[in-house]
C-alpha cells in the first residue's frame, strides 16, 4: 500500500522556482492552444503569432516596453503591499486618481514651463493616488474593513469620478462634446526618447525600482520585511507597529500607481479621457504575485505580461481571435503558478505503508 | 413608483442572493473564494448554451450551477490540494472565468435563449403591496426565496452543517474529532460554486434572455462584500441582496424621473454603499462573526 | 536567333504589362472599439467588412476591443508595417493616434470614423444616423398613447445626443406634446442594465422605448410589458416580435465598397464624408405589422423628402431644454453644429452629463 509523504521544505529552492515559472508558462500556453483549437484556429499559428507580436521585431519589443512601464509602476506598489499580506486590489482606482491629479495641474496651470509643470504633475499624481490608497488602509485599521472589498469598490468609485470630470466640468470645449479634457500644453507632455515610442517615464521606473531595491537591502525596515516569513502580522518591524506599516505601504502603492496614471495621461494620450483605463491595475496583481518583492523580477514579469497583451493583438489581427484571449492566458498563468508553487514548497516522497 | 422599484430590487438582487448564500457556505467552511464573479460568468454562459441547444431553460439553469461548481473546483484544487494562496487563487479564478466566458461566448453574442417568464402565484399575487413585489416574479426568484431558509436550517440544525462550521472555526479540533476536513471544505467550495453558477444562470436566462459579454458587471464582487455585511448569516444576506439590487435599480429610475444629477455620480451609489455597509458591519461585528480560520489553508499532514 | 530574343522580349513586356493591368490586391484593416459580437456599432462595421472580403482581390482583417490611446496607435502601426493599403478606425477616440501614424506612412490611406482631424492621406467619414432617428421618431410619435417616449442611451456624446434630439423632433412633428425621457446606462452593451433602464422608463409611463445601445435588452423589456419598441444598429424584431415597430439601422457596405474602389483606382482624396439616407448608409428596418398603413406612408414620404434634400431634420426654430432658441427660424443646423451637439431640444427630459 503506497502512502504519500508531504513534508514542508525549509526554503523554496531557486531552481525550483525557475522551473515552476517555465512549467507554468508551458502549461498555460498548452491550455490556451487547446482553447484556440476549440474555436477552430490553428494552435501552433496562434502561439507563434503571439511571440512574434510580442517580441518578434524591434517595433514589437519597443511596444512591449512602452506598455510595461505603467504595469511596472503599479506592480511595484502592489508587490510591497502583498508582502505585508495586504491585498491591495485598488491599483486601478489609484491609477485613475493619479491621472486626475496630474490633469488638474495641467489644466489649472497651462502656462507653466516644463521644468515646473512636470514635477508638479508627478507630485500631485502621487498625492492623489496616495490618498486613494490611504483611505482603505485607514478603514482597515480603524474598522477592520476587509481591504479587498474596499479597494475594489474604490476602483469603481475612482473610475466613475474620472468619468464625471471628463463628461462634466473638464470637458474639452473644442472636441465636439466628446468626453475628454483639453489637450495638454506641450510643457505637460512627457516626451519620447529619440525616435522611439518609449517615453521618458522609463526613468521613473528605474528610479522607483532602484529606490525599492535599496530600501530592501540597506534599511532595517526593508531587511526585516524581506527576511520575515509567511506570518507577517504578528511582529513589529523596525519598531513600527503593523498598523502604521499598513498605512505607509498603501500610500506608497497608491503613489506609484498614481505615477503610472500621470505617465499614461501625459505621454500617451496628452489629455485625460475614459479610455485611459485599460486594466493595468489588475495586471499588476498578477505581476506582483509572480515576482514577489524583487524589483528586477517585477521588471521582467511586467515586460512579459506587457508582451502578452501586445502579442494578443497580433493573434487578433491575423486569426480573428477575441480580445478576451489575453486575459484568459493571464488567469491561467496565475493559477498554474499558484498550483505549481506547491512543488517548490513541499517535498513529496512515497513510502510503503506497512 | 415605490412598488415597481421594490419589484425591480427583488429581481436585481436575486442573482446576488444566490451567489451570496453560496459564498457564505464556502466561507463557513474556512475557504475564501474571491472567484465568485468568474463563477457567475461561467454559470451564465453554461446555462445560456445548454438552454439554447436543448430548449429547456430549467436544464440550462441546472447546467449553470453544475458548471459553476466544476469551475469552483479549480479553486479547490489550487488551494486545498496545492496549498495555493486563497486570495490570489480567487482573483485568478475571476480573471480566468470572466475572460473564458467572453472568449467562448463571443460567437453567441446577441443570440437569445429560451428563458423563464414571469409566473404569477395565484392568490398571493393579489395581496396589496406584497403581491406585486414578491409574487409577480419568475420561477427562479421563487426558488431563491427558499434557499436562505434551507441554508440556515442546514447550518444550524444538521450534523453536516455543524461539521462545516467546525471545520471553518477550528479545523484541528475537527480533525481530531474525526471529521474529514478537506472533504467538508470541498463540499463548501462546490456548494458555493453551484449556487454562484445558478446566480449566473439567472442573469442569462431570466433577467435577460440574451448573451453578451460582461453580464455579471461586478455582482460577484458585491456578493463577496455582502457575506461580510450579512455576518455570514443567510437571513441577513437576503436583506443585503435586495438592498443592493434596489440601489442598482434606483439610480436608473432616478434618471427616468428627470433628475439633473450627473449619471456618473449616481452610478457610484451601489459601490459607495457597499463600502459604507462594509465598514459599518466590520466595525460593529469586530470581525468576530467570521469563521476563525477563514482563508488559512490547512497544512497537509502525513 | 534574333527572332527568338524579340519574341522573349515581347513575352516579357506582355506579362509585365498584364500584371500591371491586373487588379491590385488590396489589404484593408479595421479597428473596432468594442467586440463585434455585441450586435451593435462594431457589428455593423463588421458586416460591411465581410462584404468587402467577398470582393475579388480584397483581403481584410480586423482587431476588436482596442482601447483608444497608445494601444490603438500600436495596432495601427502594426497594420501599417504589414503593408495594409487602407485602415479604418471606427471610433472617435482613435483620432489623435491615427493622425500620428498617418504622418509616418504617407502611402497608406487612413479613414477615421466620426472624427474631424484630417491629413493628406487621412479622411473622415460618418453617417447621418440622425435622419433615420427622425423617421423613427415620426413612428414613435404616431404610435404612442401616453405621450411619453423612453430612450435608453449609453454615453452622453454628441452622436447620441444628436440622435435623441432628432428622435424627439420627429415625434413632436406628429405629436407636439410628446415627452422623451432619457436614462444613461454608461455602457454600450450590458443587456441586464439596459433592460433595467427600459423598465424604469416604462414605470414612469413610457409606452415606446428606443435605444442607443448595442444589445436588445431594452427591446425585451418593452416586449414583456406589452409596450412598443424601436431598435438600433440592426433589425431587432426577432427579440421583440410584438413590440418592434422599426429600427434605425446602419449600412456601411456601399460606403466601404466605394472607398476601396477609389483607393484602388487612385482617385481617393481626403475628405470629410457624411452620407446619410440618400446614399443608403442609414435607414429604417421594415415596419412591424402593428404600424398602420397611414403612418407608413407618411414616414416613407418624409424619407423620400429628406433623401432628396428637400427637407432637413434640424430646421429652425429649435429651442433647447431651457427655452433658448438654438436654431433660428428659417435656418437649419450646420454640420459643425450637429457634430458638436451637447444640448437637448425642448421636450427631452434628462441630463447631458
Amino acid at each position: 500500500m503506497l502512502g504519500i509523504n508531504i513534508t514542508k521544505k525549509q526554503e523554496p529552492s531557486l531552481w525550483g522556482s525557475c522551473f515552476l515559472f517555465v512549467g507554468a508558462v508551458v502549461l498555460s500556453l498548452g491550455i490556451s492552444a487547446l482553447l484556440l483549437w476549440m474555436r477552430g484556429k490553428s494552435p501552433l499559428d496562434g502561439i507563434v503569432l503571439l511571440f512574434k507580436g510580442a517580441f518578434g521585431s524591434p517595433g514589437a519589443l519597443e511596444d512591449s516596453l512602452v506598455k510595461a512601464i505603467p504595469i511596472f509602476l503599479c506592480s511595484l506598489g502592489v508587490a510591497v503591499t502583498f508582502r505585508l499580506q495586504i491585498w491591495n486590489i485598488g491599483a486601478e482606482g489609484q491609477f485613475a486618481l493619479g491621472a486626475v491629479g496630474a490633469t488638474w495641474v495641467a489644466l489649472q496651470f497651462p502656462t507653466l514651463p516644463a521644468a515646473l509643470m512636470l514635477p508638479g504633475m508627478v507630485l500631485v499624481a502621487m498625492f492623489a493616488g496616495g490618498i486613494w490608497g490611504l483611505i482603505p488602509a485607514v478603514l482597515r485599521n480603524w474598522a477592520q474593513a476587509n481591504e479587498i472589498i474596499v479597494t475594489l469598490m474604490f476602483n469603481y468609485l475612482g473610475i466613475l469620478f474620472l468619468e464625471y470630470l471628463v463628461y462634466g466640468p473638464w470637458k474639452d470645449p473644442v472636441s465636439f462634446g466628446f468626453p475628454m479634457t483639453k489637450e495638454f500644453s506641450q510643457s505637460a507632455v512627457v516626451g519620447m526618447i529619440g525616435h522611439t515610442r518609449i517615453n521618458w517615464g522609463v526613468l521613473l521606473c528605474l528610479f522607483f525600482g532602484l529606490a525599492v531595491w535599496i530600501f530592501l537591502r540597506y534599511s532595517r525596515l526593508g531587511f526585516e520585511l524581506k527576511a520575515s516569513g509567511e506570518n507577517v502580522k504578528a511582529a513589529r518591524y523596525a519598531g513600527l507597529p503593523y498598523e502604521r506599516l499598513v498605512i505607509l505601504v498603501m500610500i506608497f502603492s497608491g503613489a506609484t500607481a498614481g505615477c503610472a496614471g500621470f505617465l499614461e495621461a501625459s505621454a500617451n494620450l496628452n489629455r485625460l479621457q475614459p479610455s485611459i483605463m485599460v486594466g493595468y491595475g489588475y495586471t499588476a496583481i498578477v505581476v506582483a504575485w509572480l515576482a514577489r518583492l524583487n524589483p528586477l523580477y517585477i521588471g521582467i514579469a511586467s515586460y512579459l505580461l506587457a508582451g502578452l497583451k501586445v502579442g494578443v493583438e497580433n493573434i487578433q489581427l491575423e486569426l480573428q481571435v477575441p480580445a478576451a484571449f489575453g486575459g484568459l492566458m493571464e488567469g491561467l498563468f496565475l493559477l498554474t503558478v499558484l498550483a505549481g508553487a506547491f512543488f517548490t514548497k513541499y517535498k513529496i516522497s512515497f513510502r510503503r505503508k506497512t | 413608483m415605490l412598488l415597481p422599484l421594490m419589484a425591480a430590487a427583488v429581481q436585481s438582487g436575486t442573482p446576488i442572493l444566490y451567489a451570496t448564500i453560496g459564498e457564505i457556505l464556502t466561507e463557513k467552511s474556512g475557504v475564501l473564494n474571491l472567484g465568485v464573479e468568474g463563477i457567475m460568468m461561467v454559470g451564465a454562459l453554461a446555462g445560456f448554451l445548454v438552454a439554447h441547444y436543448t430548449g429547456s431553460p430549467l436544464l440550462g439553469f441546472l447546467a449553470g450551477g453544475l458548471f459553476g461548481a466544476l469551475f469552483a473546483g479549480i479553486h479547490g484544487l489550487v488551494c486545498l490540494a496545492f496549498q495555493g494562496n486563497q486570495v490570489v487563487s480567487g482573483l485568478a479564478l475571476t480573471i480566468l472565468g470572466t475572460n473564458l466566458a467572453t472568449y467562448l461566448g463571443t460567437p453567441h453574442v446577441g443570440h437569445a435563449a429560451p428563458g423563464f417568464q414571469t409566473l404569477l402565484v395565484p392568490y398571493l399575487a393579489e395581496i396589496p403591496l406584497l403581491g406585486p413585489v414578491f409574487f409577480k416574479q419568475d420561477l427562479l426568484v421563487y426558488i431563491s426565496y427558499f434557499m436562505p431558509f434551507f441554508a440556515w436550517v442546514f447550518l444550524r440544525y444538521t450534523r453536516w452543517g455543524l461539521g462545516l462550521r467546525v471545520v471553518g472555526e477550528n479545523p484541528e479540533a475537527g480533525s481530531a474529532a474525526g471529521l474529514w476536513v478537506p472533504g467538508y471544505r470541498w463540499a463548501g467550495i462546490f456548494a458555493g460554486g453551484f449556487l454562484g453558477g445558478l446566480g449566473g444562470g439567472y442573469l442569462s436566462l431570466a433577467y435577460t434572455h440574451l448573451w453578451t459579454n460582461g453580464l455579471s458587471a461586478g455582482r460577484g464582487w458585491i456578493a463577496v462584500a455582502l457575506v461580510i455585511f450579512a455576518f455570514w448569516r443567510p437571513g441577513r444576506a437576503v436583506l443585503g441582496a435586495y438592498l443592493f439590487g434596489g440601489v442598482m435599480a434606483f439610480q436608473l429610475r432616478l434618471q427616468a424621473t428627470g433628475t439633473n444629477l450627473p449619471s456618473s455620480l449616481l452610478l457610484m451609489l451601489p459601490y459607495g454603499l457597499t463600502v459604507l455597509v462594509l465598514v459599518f458591519s466590520s466595525w460593529r461585528g469586530r470581525g468576530t462573526a467570521a469563521p476563525a480560520m477563514l482563508g488559512v489553508n490547512m497544512e497537509p499532514m502525513d | 536567333m534574333r527572332k527568338m530574343i524579340l519574341f522573349l522580349v515581347f513575352l516579357l513586356a506582355f506579362s509585365m504589362g498584364s500584371a500591371g493591368a491586373a487588379e491590385k490586391e488590396m489589404k484593408v484593416g479595421f479597428i473596432y472599439v468594442s467586440p463585434i459580437g455585441d450586435a451593435g456599432w462594431s457589428y455593423a462595421h463588421e458586416q460591411a467588412r465581410l462584404a468587402l472580403e467577398a470582393m475579388p482581390g480584397v483581403k481584410t482583417s480586423y482587431v476588436e476591443a482596442v482601447p483608444e490611446g497608445a494601444d490603438s496607435e500600436r495596432v495601427m502601426l502594426n497594420m501599417a508595417r504589414k503593408g495594409y493599403d487602407i485602415i479604418f478606425a471606427t471610433s472617435f477616440g482613435y483620432m489623435d493616434s491615427m493622425l500620428k501614424v498617418a504622418k509616418q506612412f504617407p502611402k497608406i490611406v487612413f479613414m477615421h470614423c466620426s472624427g474631424f482631424k484630417r491629413a493628406k492621406n487621412m479622411g473622415t467619414y460618418f453617417g447621418r444616423m440622425y435622419q433615420a432617428r427622425y423617421l423613427s421618431g415620426l413612428v414613435a410619435g404616431s404610435m404612442t398613447k401616453s405621450k411619453i417616449l423612453g430612450y435608453v442611451a449609453a454615453f452622453p456624446i454628441p452622436e447620441v445626443i444628436r440622435g435623441i434630439n432628432a428622435f424627439a423632433l420627429g415625434a413632436q412633428a406628429v405629436n407636439p406634446d410628446v415627452q422623451v425621457r432619457v436614462v444613461w446606462t454608461k455602457t454600450w452593451y450590458d443587456p441586464a442594465t439596459e433592460k433595467e433602464a427600459a423598465k424604469s422608463l416604462l414605470d414612469v409611463g413610457a409606452d415606446v422605448i428606443t435605444q442607443h445601445q448595442d444589445s436588445p435588452g431594452a427591446q425585451e423589456a418593452a416586449e414583456e410589458r406589452g409596450a412598443y419598441s424601436i431598435g438600433y444598429n440592426s433589425d431587432m424584431s426577432k427579440f421583440a416580435p410584438k413590440a418592434h415597430l422599426t429600427a434605425a439601422i446602419w449600412n456601411w457596405v456601399p460606403l466601404y465598397k466605394k472607398l476601396v474602389q477609389e483607393v484602388r483606382a487612385g482617385t481617393w482624396k481626403s475628405q470629410a464624408l457624411w452620407p446619410g439616407l440618400s446614399e443608403g448608409i442609414v435607414g429604417l428596418a421594415p415596419f412591424g405589422t402593428m404600424v398602420p398603413e397611414k403612418v407608413r406612408a407618411m414616414v416613407l414620404a418624409k424619407k423620400k423628402a429628406i433623401s432628396a434634400g428637400k427637407a432637413r431634420v434640424f430646421s429652425g426654430p429649435i429651442k433647447d431644454q431651457k427655452g433658448k432658441v438654438r436654431i433660428a427660424a428659417g435656418s437649419s443646423a450646420s454640420d459643425g453644429e450637429l457634430l458638436g451637439m451637447t444640448w437637448f431640444v425642448k421636450g427631452v427630459i434628462g441630463t447631458t452629463e
